[in-house]
């Protein structure tokens, strides 16, 4: 054997080693040793394994498992919350679960979502088999195919992908809920989006509205009227919010011209918006265009103090940055993405300005135009046309009434109202996954429940951005009015 | 200093400076051995020899130990015996007389006796040769025998041992002995050095016999699973994969590529099986452990591992080939049994093959041989990588 490649072979797995080791315990990339393609926006943070990987080094198999579980509750639990969680862990502590957790741990959220196992991922993260049900449901007093007649011969894999079953967020699935709107016409009368009427109707504060000849900025600035003009015509000019509000956030617009001028910032970050716009931030973090921003997402790691543990903390500048974690845009870029996008958008990233624009604040092109711009797949580009975009042209005619459009922020950024605030929920996959979740704060506004079922049932549908009826038939209303009403079962 | 004999100087030049052994087949080794120490008592004129008798024409002590003990050997023995049936009888003794021969020469301070460990397990020892100086100034008698009309008898000898090991040309790189037609004549002249060549050509005929005789029983197990093994190779690189269970609670499958707790047993399974095939390799190459069983079983047994590897790795990926450094795990791994598996084959079925333009079946199968130990080369830390990251993520 010839030596004097065995050995340079070996030398270099071992460097290879060394550098995974400097890596793993210092600083650096580590995405070379992911075990498989991580799923879709988790993959945003790749480079961040501690925000799921949080527990100690070399911690034991129940100890890993846990902290693996919390990193995953640190983001999803508020919303498990909201969803009225049909299976949550509090229901599976009980000791009297204990045989039904042997078949499936269901306090572990890794029982059912593993990461890095492309092969076994299905929609909604789910690597279990898609008939799982069947580990509780089967047999015993759970035997859902002996309570139920309706349900005899069906198999367990069309309990979640007929439309009429979730694990987790059933609300607009409960039974009591199918019977009470069994019978709805697909659409109303009269259809408007409760929530968006609303929010168009909401007086704004005149008293305190600002002109183009109110801005208040150093000269510089000023030069560019049509950000002034946008800016006259925009919301923040009618709330009364200043240039010097948000170019010099710090000093604020009460400040000296001299000071303002000393802090005037060109392109202010996101953070200044959020400063107002606390609950759309607070949103926007959780959905996958912001959750790059997600206080729960790890920092990267600074290699400063492994390397002082190792005798090494005074290695030259360059070396520690050298050793240190790459850095990430602030927020996720539409190259970054998985999903369909434009080629020419590939460097821009979704924060508050590039949906919004910086000064014109334009909560209508960011409903529908801002998307477009982005994202390239097919329901998106059939949505230009289609019955839902016509009511929205009509809207913003003028020619239909304030929440008669359908928007891709109707659908996608929820609205909800409290002490007749509204808000619009800046999650835009808040109501995506399971898609039923879109039903009572979207759908119903206009369409009836079996209609919404049925059309959420239909991919081709949803392809085609809702042109024509759905093909796809939800039994569950049927078998929910025909069935007995029985008060000791919860639906 | 005092002149050394013709068998120390083969032992010599058989190892390099470092004390490690040139590629010289067993059973070569041991019939030069046996050669150098009847041509010692021949030149030392105690033996004298015809093509049909060795006979004994001086029992008078040389001086030299290692000498005296096969002369006094040859002297009781009443019926005499040919040359070759010599070499086949000293043969056995192969192993004292290198032994002596090496003490003598650490004695004499022209090698050290060095002990290590391989593996930090294995125990071996290697004789470095204490300067280069001696053994320079054998390798320029040899190449004057080589050069010279009338070469040195003693010399001549030496050289034709030294060519009936196979080494000459590891010894002289720069010259061109292949179709020298001076080493022709070399190789014809001294009977005893004739002799051992013939006995060795002999031997050779007879292992590739015996290995014939063997093919008839153990060959073809061994050919049809290393067609196994590199057929499940072929299989995990071009075939689709076997695809992971699609329903709940579907026993085997699931456990074997979804279950950590299988994954971690099949995964330390499998790096058992590696460490022991890489001991048995070591095993054989080094001669460690001979004497527990002949070449040939450990050659099988590393085989047998070999082929449960690929059993085992099937049972921990389902043959996937993961990705980022575990994809360069899995194909340093699979390269690592192909090579391995198609080597047997080329043994097996190439070695009747004469292709054109293939090159010799040796040369295909020692290139399949350094394909499988260079492939081998990255498998400790790429192994030690996956280990860590598992257990940290």
């Amino acid at each position: 054997m010839p030596a004097k490649v065995a050995f340079p072979l070996a030398g270099i797995a071992l460097l290879a080693a060394v550098v995974v080791a400097t890596t793993v315990f210092i600083g650096g990339d580590r995405r070379l040793l992911l075990t498989g393609r991580t799923t879709d926006a988790h993959h945003q943070l790749e480079t961040s394994c501690e925000t799921c990987h949080g527990e100690a080094a070399f911690a034991d198999a129940a100890a890993a498992r846990e902290a693996l579980n919390r990193s995953c509750r640190n983001c999803h639990e508020d919303a498990l919350d909201a969803a009225a969680d049909s299976h949550p862990r509090s229901k599976f502590r009980n000791p009297r679960m204990a045989a039904y957790r042997e078949k499936l741990d269901a306090r572990l959220c890794t029982s059912c979502h593993v990461e890095h196992r492309p092969e076994i991922t299905r929609a909604g993260g789910v690597t279990v088999a898609m008939d799982f049900c069947v580990a509780c449901h089967s047999e015993g007093e759970q035997d859902v195919r002996s309570n139920r007649p309706s349900h005899a011969g069906l198999a367990f894999d069309t309990c979640a992908s007929a439309g009429c079953h979730n694990f987790h967020d059933n609300r607009a699935l409960y039974e009591d809920f199918l019977v009470e709107r069994a019978d709805g016409p697909w659409l109303a009368s009269a259809p408007v989006h409760a929530l968006s009427a609303l929010a168009g109707r909401l007086p704004q504060p005149a008293d305190a509205a600002l002109s183009r000849g109110d801005a208040v900025a150093p000269d510089p600035a000023l030069v560019n009227p049509a950000h002034l003009d946008r800016w006259a015509a925009s919301g923040h000019a009618t709330a009364g919010v200043n240039c010097a509000d948000c170019h010099a956030a710090t000093v604020g617009e009460a400040a000296s011209p001299a000071a303002i001028e000393t802090h005037w910032d060109d392109a202010p970050l996101p953070t200044v918006c959020a400063d107002c716009h606390r609950r759309q931030a607070r949103s926007f973090v959780l959905g996958r265009h912001g959750m790059r921003g997600h206080p729960g997402i790890a920092k990267p790691r600074d290699p400063r103090p492994a390397l002082e543990r190792v005798g090494l903390g005074d290695l030259p500048e360059g070396v520690v940055n050298w050793l240190s974690d790459p850095s990430q845009p602030e927020s996720v870029t539409v190259a970054e993405a998985r999903l369909p996008m434009r080629a020419e958008a590939a460097r821009r990233s979704p924060n508050c300005t590039a949906c919004h624009g910086p000064h014109a604040v334009d909560t209508r092109r960011a409903a529908v135009e801002a998307c477009a711009e982005c994202h390239d797949d097919a329901h998106t580009r059939a949505y230009f046309g289609s019955p839902h975009h016509e009511r929205w042209q009509a809207e913003l005619a003028g020619t239909a009434p304030a929440g008669a459009g359908v928007s891709c922020a109707t659908c996608h950024m929820a609205k909800s109202e409290r002490r007749g605030v509204v808000t619009t929920n800046h999650n835009q996959n808040d109501n995506l996954r399971p898609n039923e979740k879109m039903i009572r704060p979207v759908c119903l506004d206009c369409h009836g429940l079996r209609f919404s079922l049925d059309a959420l049932a239909d991919p081709a549908l949803i392809e085609r951005n809702f042109r024509g009826p759905p093909e796809a038939q939800v039994r569950s209303i049927d078998w929910a009015a025909r069935r007995p009403i029985d008060p000791s079962h919860g639906g | 200093m005092t002149e050394l004999i013709l068998t120390e100087e083969l032992l010599l030049l058989l190892d390099d400076q470092e004390g490690k052994s040139l590629p010289v087949q067993r059973h070569s080794f041991e019939c030069a051995m046996a050669g150098a120490v009847l041509l010692d008592l021949a030149f030392a004129d105690r033996i004298d020899t015809d093509p049909e008798t060795l006979l004994v024409i001086d029992d008078t002590p040389t001086g030299n130990p290692l000498l005296d003990r096969v002369l006094s050997r040859i002297a009781v023995l009443e019926s005499p015996m040919n040359t070759q049936a010599w070499i086949r009888l000293l043969e056995d003794d192969v192993d004292d007389i290198r032994d002596e021969a090496q003490a003598a020469l650490v004695a004499a301070g022209i090698v050290a006796r060095k002990e290590e460990r391989v593996l930090g397990v294995l125990r071996a020892v290697r004789y470095p040769a204490a300067g280069a100086g001696l053994v320079g100034d054998i390798k320029r008698r040899l190449q004057d025998v080589l050069a010279d009309d009338i070469p040195d008898p003693r010399d001549q000898a030496l050289l034709s041992l030294v060519d009936a090991c196979g080494v000459l040309g590891d010894l002289f790189p720069e010259r061109n002995l292949q179709d020298d037609p001076r080493l022709a004549i070399l190789r014809r002249i001294d009977l005893i050095g004739r002799e051992v060549a013939g006995t060795i050509a002999e031997t050779q005929r007879s292992i590739i016999q015996a290995a014939q005789a063997e093919a008839s029983r153990l060959g073809r197990f061994r050919l049809a699973l290393a067609a196994a093994a590199s057929a499940a190779v072929a299989v995990t690189l071009f075939a689709p994969r076997i695809p992971l269970p699609n329903r709940y609670g579907q026993g085997l499958a699931e456990r074997l590529w979804l279950d950590g707790t299988w994954q971690e047993w099949s995964g330390y399974l499998l790096l058992l099986l590696s460490l022991a095939g890489l001991a048995v390799a070591l095993i054989v190459k080094r001669r460690l452990a001979f004497r527990v069983a002949r070449s040939l079983q450990w050659r099988l047994a590393h085989f047998a591992i070999g082929v449960g590897c690929v059993l085992v790795l099937f049972g921990h990926t389902g043959f996937r080939l993961g990705a980022n450094l575990n994809a360069v795990l899995m194909g340093c791994y699979l390269v690592v049994l192909a090579s391995g598996g198609l080597s047997e084959v080329a043994l097996r079925i190439l070695s009747r093959l004469q292709v054109v333009g293939l090159g010799t079946p040796g040369k295909r199968r020692r290139a399949l041989v350094r394909l499988h130990v260079l492939a081998l080369c990255p498998l400790p830390a790429l192994l030690a990588i996956h280990i860590l990251t598992v257990y940290l993520y």
